[in-house]
């Protein structure tokens, strides 16, 4: 826990950086703007909250934290209603389009 | 130092607790706790084996996978607890022999989930009984089956003498298309060694165990079996971890449940040496780094045992993927 803000350290994850090839932060804010090239179709968007959290931002103005990738997976579903589903055609064309 | 748990599963009557006892026999096993769980009202396992094990403890409440986590949650920190005060020797190793009916998943779940338990237990291996003259009938009947199969480090075939070996060839065939993990006669075991107990990827030599998986010899076939199909995907390119470690966890999430077992040997950017993962259903481990390559090809290999799910769209969506998330270097950015 970090002693000035309170706030807890994210968990660990499998998913977590291999080596220390790139300062930790540097580590996540690339993560964050993958996760936001896949999340771009549903109209959502993600922010580093604090360094240990996720900010999943809606359309609509709505908002969710999320800690860790699992978490973050289930409120985006949360948000947009539905399925985030890796496989589906539709999100695969668009980010052909988009890369 | 943490402890390795050890799941001997395999389907109802397919001989885990005859296995058990005669591993228990062994001198070498002296210092393995046994936890059992059985599903019913009154527990009958443990007094078969309690002969050999005195200390055996027993998860009555019903089936690991879905009712008891918290259970054997408490199991395990109360075999700590007692060590701690000197109430049981101190053992090396904890086995967990799962009802007929549980699907591992939960379990290694469980371990790699719980805050109080990761660091203090890792999974060693699992070890997966098939019944040589039930099989087919189990597979076609009972999810489980292939949720255990899939899970398996170690197949044991049991009740050998009851088929031909014709019959036996063809089983053994049928479990290696299903999971590339070694497949022994029950019957020949007799010690933890013969089952390398004590190996796995979290031994001193990790990369002894990637090698008995076999990668380089699975093949993506479009046979099926039941519903299950093996999907390999093979590349050349070294891999983004970050870009990686979102597709996968978001498949994962998506459609866990309907992938049995993954396995890779990755060659990962700025990594010299590779990295090993596994893991079974939404579950994947923690990686393993290991020293070197096995051989000069240092192609990536991820292995996946899907129920249910097209192995082409798996594929596609991989490519997909790793094209779209891939970072941008100096010359595509330009």
């Amino acid at each position: 826990m970090c002693g000035l803000c309170g706030l807890l350290g994210e968990d660990v994850h499998w998913s977590d950086p291999l080596g220390d090839g790139l300062p930790r932060r540097r580590e996540r804010l690339s993560r964050i703007v993958a996760i936001n090239k896949v999340l771009a179709p549903f109209r959502l968007k993600v922010e580093d909250f604090q360094g240990v959290s996720y900010l999943l931002l809606g359309a609509t103005g709505k908002q969710e934290l999320a800690t860790g990738l699992d978490q973050l997976w289930q409120r985006a579903e949360t948000l947009i209603g539905r399925a985030l589903d890796p496989l589906d055609p539709a999100l695969l064309n668009q980010l052909e389009c988009g890369s | 130092m943490s402890i390795a748990l050890n799941v001997i599963t395999g389907f109802l009557g397919s001989g885990k607790t005859t296995l058990l006892k005669r591993l228990l026999s062994d001198e070498n096993m002296g210092d393995t706790a046994l936890l059992i769980n059985e599903f019913g009202d009154v527990g009958i396992d443990h007094l078969l084996v309690e002969e050999v094990a005195p200390d055996t403890v027993l998860l009555p409440s019903g089936c690991v996978c879905c009712s008891i986590r918290g259970e054997l949650r408490d199991a395990l920190s109360g075999l700590l607890e007692r060590r701690g005060r000197g109430e049981i020797p101190a053992f090396r190793r904890v086995i967990l022999e799962t009802t007929g009916l549980a699907d591992p998943a939960p379990i290694l779940a469980t371990l790699n989930n719980d805050p109080h338990l990761r660091g203090r237990f890792h999974i060693g291996l699992v070890v997966t009984l098939v019944d040589a003259s039930h099989a087919e009938m189990q597979q076609r009947l009972h999810p489980e089956w292939l949720a255990q199969v899939a899970a398996a480090d170690r197949l044991l075939i049991s009740k050998t003498d009851t088929v031909s070996p014709e019959q036996q060839q063809v089983l053994r065939a049928r479990l290696h298309t299903l999971n590339p993990a070694p497949v022994l006669d029950s019957a020949d075991i007799h010690s933890g060694d013969q089952l390398l107990l004590g190996e796995g990827l979290r031994s001193a030599e990790p990369a002894h165990e990637v090698a008995r998986w076999q990668l380089h010899r699975v093949q993506s076939t479009p046979a099926r079996h039941g519903d299950a199909q093996v999907c390999c995907l093979t590349f050349e390119r070294p891999l983004d971890w970050i870009g990686f470690g979102v597709w996968l966890s978001m498949l994962l999430r998506c459609h866990g449940e309907r992938i049995l077992r993954v396995k890779g040997l990755l060659n990962v950017n700025n990594s010299q040496a590779p990295i090993v993962i596994h893991g079974v259903q939404h579950c994947l481990h923690a990686p393993v780094h290991l020293p070197a390559w096995p051989s000069d090809d240092h192609t990536s290999r991820l292995v996946f045992i899907l129920r249910g799910l097209d192995a082409d769209q798996l594929r596609r969506s991989f490519t997909v993927f790793s094209q779209s998330l891939a970072p941008m270097t100096n010359g595509a950015a330009a």
